[in-house]
């Protein structure tokens, strides 16, 4: 039987709020208005943080030419950083008349033999998907031929967004790896985190802390994750979702199958990390441990709370206006009003249902949620007098002519802003960017222009 | 010249260098001015190449994607995804040109661009370019082809005065600007096809782009056949200038290799004394001959003692090793994206078509790299130093101003080059140093200890 996921039902997610409204949110994209990466970008983006596993894409350089080396999320694999490292069929006409699986199967081998992985995925892209390259049969001869799993990813781009791709990413896994080895040893409080990418290395911001308790990362979804450890993720106590509404489906499942059951959580800004870190411990179930956990939880905050001193005089009285994507809309959010600036705005027009209803409890009734961003955001920075824009580089120029300060907050940034001492970080470059002369000076008229 | 591989024999590519060609073709639309690039393909095609471009150029990007779902894919042959496409973007904006592109899952499923094209009432462009043929250089030629094919109206006149300026994929905007101002200083007028000098040159613009501001006109590319000259730079665009002489038989074509170091610039301001009819360099040229011919002497001494590893698209290849070979630059080897005709006279030891995994186990041959940012991560592997050009470059910043071509480019890619090497070199001697010493004193420790007693 094939292992191509049912896109149908990927599509419509029970464990989704907006699925009982038939509008949802997961429609097709519009030609010529379509912003955003497909289903193989957010295939790779879910499973590249897995360093000891290769990652082959199976498909044209348009495909990883630009896309690999890309994303800055940190391993402590002892082994070389195959996240770092991409792996394409690059396939040319030849293949395309008469099909690239010989030369899929050979790729898989020179992988094996070269960099020694722990597991070989290999993604489908649009064009070896339409020419009909049996995905299925390669890997599972690679797996027999080596003895060690090489999984298949159908995420070609035409199937949708990198939302559904991540999806797609979350049912291989659960489809080829979980549940196929046992864990050396288990503990009461042993949890999976499902959408930790480790991006900039935010897992490690409140890894410890977790390990401090008692908690044990089973495995990690992916960042820093190591497939020995996926593979027995169907052990963990707990499933802990990650700022990532698209693997609701992976943890729905996990609850069906396993009994596992999963809590959403978020790791920005000191309310959010301290609420998290409780969550977690509540869902566990021990008295001893939700007691313990309130202590570091008050330990930190007080901690925190005293290196934040010298910035609360500063960010006294500034309002903000964020444009960003997705969970960013009210994760952000938080952390920013963690350090006392006022969150007038915020973008939702990539927001699930769930996360504009928790933007709108994070902001307030007085503040906009702004459903068309790069035509509104000027409009309301000048009606809320805001003093600082929070958004990918586009905005820059709305910035520099409403003459106010701007910091960049897209996800390929090369700092992390998450978990306790993340905020201090997010804090100094707020400061900096409220301080900055530049976005004051940069579009003054010269002194010949009238 | 070179010994040359041109086929890897390996069924994948591993750390890969090569672009696509659809990827060319974007930028060669993002050089006309308001001018909105069409990709007909995945969404995600148009997306890393956004993401690429946006992230080299530190700029925002004008691109936009037909987003072929896997429905379309199979339904429709073109026709809806890219008409509907030109109806949603002029909703919103009013572009000169629109620029449709192909990728390898609409050449795959056989869309029939020509036909649509017909269908559409404004200024559109099409150019077929799969991404299993290819690279960046043929996709960014076969745009500039098009545009001169499909937009210039033949001409039986000639304006004596103006020059077409054709450069290769890998130039950087400020390159572009500086051989137009050269040729203008010989009283020629110049258009650049594509011209990215005015479009992703850094400039602080009126507000985001919606469409590409700046580039050569639709005007200027339909009144391009008067040009009295044609001077394609780099192996991959010289068929450019039989498609413009198709317009207008009189036009003289002239190609240039490349434009870099003493020899190379050389050549192309002979030729524009020639044909301006000057006798003389205008000041600022001879001036700068003249700085060139110092930084060469130099930076003889630290390039001399160099074997290099360049890794960049063919015709990036032969300018560079021609610049580093003129100061005595060990080019050992040469690592191109795709096959090109010029690979064969590139100024180097070895040349093959490949990927930084086979440049990785060719590390013997080479102290340092020049290449784009993903050579950074394979210098830091093997401990060696790594100059970053060509696309793309997410580590630094200031990437379009960065001028290496002519006179005095050359000078500055030179002082560069040979300051890079040199740190490298002192890093090594430091290194070593710090061994002996920490040797010395484990040594000296060792004697200082009460000898045996020899009764």
């Amino acid at each position: 039987m094939s292992s191509k996921p049912k896109i149908k039902e990927l599509l419509v997610e029970s464990a989704c709020e907006h699925s009982t409204d038939k509008k949802g949110s997961c429609n097709a994209p519009k030609p010529g208005a379509t912003t955003g990466g497909c289903a193989l970008d957010g295939a790779q983006i879910a499973l590249f943080p897995f360093a000891d596993a290769a990652h082959l894409v199976h498909g044209p350089m348009s495909c990883v030419g630009g896309a690999w080396e890309t994303r800055l999320t940190p391993t402590s694999w002892s082994g070389r950083d195959l996240t770092q490292t991409g792996f394409a069929t690059d396939i040319n006409t030849n293949d395309v008349v008469f099909g690239g699986e010989k030369k899929l199967a050979a790729a898989i081998d020179h992988i094996i033999a070269q960099y020694a992985p722990e597991a070989v995925f290999v993604y489908s892209t649009c064009v070896t998907a339409l020419t009909g390259d049996d995905l299925d049969a390669a890997c599972k001869q690679g797996t027999e031929r080596h003895g060690i799993p090489c999984v298949p990813v159908h995420a070609p781009g035409f199937v949708g967004a990198k939302n559904l791709g991540s999806r797609i990413a979350g049912e291989a896994v659960l489809r080829h790896l979980i549940g196929t080895k046992e864990p050396e040893e288990s503990t009461p409080f042993d949890i999976n985190l499902i959408g930790e990418h480790n991006n900039t290395g935010e897992l490690w911001r409140y890894r410890h802390l977790l390990e401090e308790l008692g908690i044990r990362v089973l495995s990690t979804f992916s960042g820093d994750g190591r497939i020995s450890e996926i593979r027995t993720a169907h052990r963990a106590k707990l499933n802990v979702i990650v700022c990532a509404k698209s693997l609701v489906s992976m943890t729905r499942k996990m609850q069906e199958r396993y009994g596992i059951p999963w809590i959403s959580c978020s790791f920005y800004g000191m309310t959010d990390t301290s609420n998290s870190i409780l969550a977690i411990a509540e869902a566990l179930d021990d008295a001893d441990l939700i007691e313990r956990t309130r202590r570091l939880v008050a330990r930190e905050e007080a901690r925190l709370e005293e290196k934040l001193i010298p910035y609360r005089e500063i960010f006294s009285g500034k309002k903000a206006v964020l444009n960003t994507g997705g969970n960013k809309s009210w994760s952000i959010a938080s952390a920013l009003q963690d350090l006392g600036i006022e969150v007038v705005a915020t973008s939702v027009r990539k927001s699930t249902e769930e996360d504009k209803a928790k933007a709108r409890k994070y902001l307030g009734e007085n503040a906009v949620l702004m459903t068309e961003p790069a035509s509104q955001q000027a409009k309301v920075i000048d009606e809320t007098g805001a003093h600082l824009l929070l958004a990918g580089g586009r905005s820059l120029y709305t910035a520099i002519k409403k003459r106010i300060a701007f910091t960049d907050v897209n996800q390929e940034k090369k700092k992390s802003y998450g978990g306790y001492d993340g905020l201090l970080v997010l804090a100094e470059d707020l400061k900096n960017s409220l301080q900055n002369p530049v976005f004051e000076l940069v579009d003054r008229k010269a002194p010949w222009q009238k | 010249m070179a010994e040359v591989r041109r086929k890897s024999g390996k069924p994948l590519q591993v750390n890969p260098h090569k672009l696509s060609q659809p990827m060319g073709a974007t930028l060669a639309f993002l050089g006309v001015d308001r001018c909105m690039p069409l990709m007909h393909g995945a969404q995600g095609c148009a997306s890393f190449t956004k993401v690429m471009f946006t992230r080299h150029f530190c700029e925002p990007i004008a691109l936009q994607t037909t987003a072929v779902t896997d429905v379309t894919a199979v339904l429709d042959g073109g026709d809806y995804s890219i008409l509907e496409s030109i109806k949603t973007i002029r909703e919103k904006v009013t572009p000169e040109l629109i620029g449709v592109h192909t990728t390898g899952l609409t050449e795959t499923k056989g869309d029939d661009i020509r036909g649509v094209a017909g269908k559409i009432d404004v200024p559109v462009v099409y150019v077929g370019t799969a991404d299993f043929k290819g690279g960046l250089e043929s996709g960014w030629t076969l745009t500039g082809q098009a545009l001169i094919d499909q937009l210039t109206a033949r001409c039986d006149r000639i304006d004596a005065q103006k020059m077409v300026l054709v450069p290769h994929v890998s130039m950087q905007p400020i390159e572009v600007e500086k051989i137009r101002e050269l040729i203008e200083a010989f009283g020629f007028k110049v258009v650049a096809v594509p011209d990215l000098s005015s479009s992703l040159d850094n400039h602080l613009g009126e507000k985001q782009a919606s469409l590409s501001s700046g580039g050569v006109t639709v005007t200027e590319l339909e009144q391009l056949a008067d040009a009295a000259f044609i001077v394609t730079l780099g192996a991959s665009v010289k068929g450019v200038g039989a498609t413009l002489q198709t317009k207008n038989p009189a036009i003289r074509h002239r190609h240039f290799n490349h434009v870099s170091g003493l020899i190379g610039t050389d050549a192309l301001v002979a030729w524009l004394l020639e044909v301006s009819g000057r006798d003389a360099l205008p000041a600022a040229v001879e001036r700068w001959r003249k700085r060139l011919q110092d930084a060469m002497l130099d930076s003889h001494f630290s390039i001399g003692q160099t074997r290099f590893l360049l890794v960049a698209e063919p015709d990036h290849l032969a300018a560079m090793a021609a610049c580093l070979r003129e100061v005595g630059g060990k080019v050992t080897l040469a690592v191109a994206t795709v096959d090109s005709p010029i690979l064969a006279d590139i100024e180097a030891d070895q040349v093959i078509v490949g990927d930084l995994e086979d440049a990785e186990n060719m590390s013997d041959a080479y102290d340092m790299i020049i290449g784009n940012f993903h050579t950074e991560a394979l210098a830091h592997r093997l401990g060696k130093t790594a100059v970053m050009r060509g696309f793309p470059n997410y580590e630094e910043i200031g990437n379009a101003l960065k001028n290496d071509v002519l006179y005095e480019g050359g000078a500055y890619f030179l002082f560069e080059i040979a300051n890079a090497a040199e740190r490298m070199r002192q890093e090594q001697v430091h290194r070593e140093r710090e061994q002996i010493r920490l040797q010395r004193i484990a040594d000296s420790n060792l004697d200082s200890r009460p000898l045996p007693n020899h009764a």
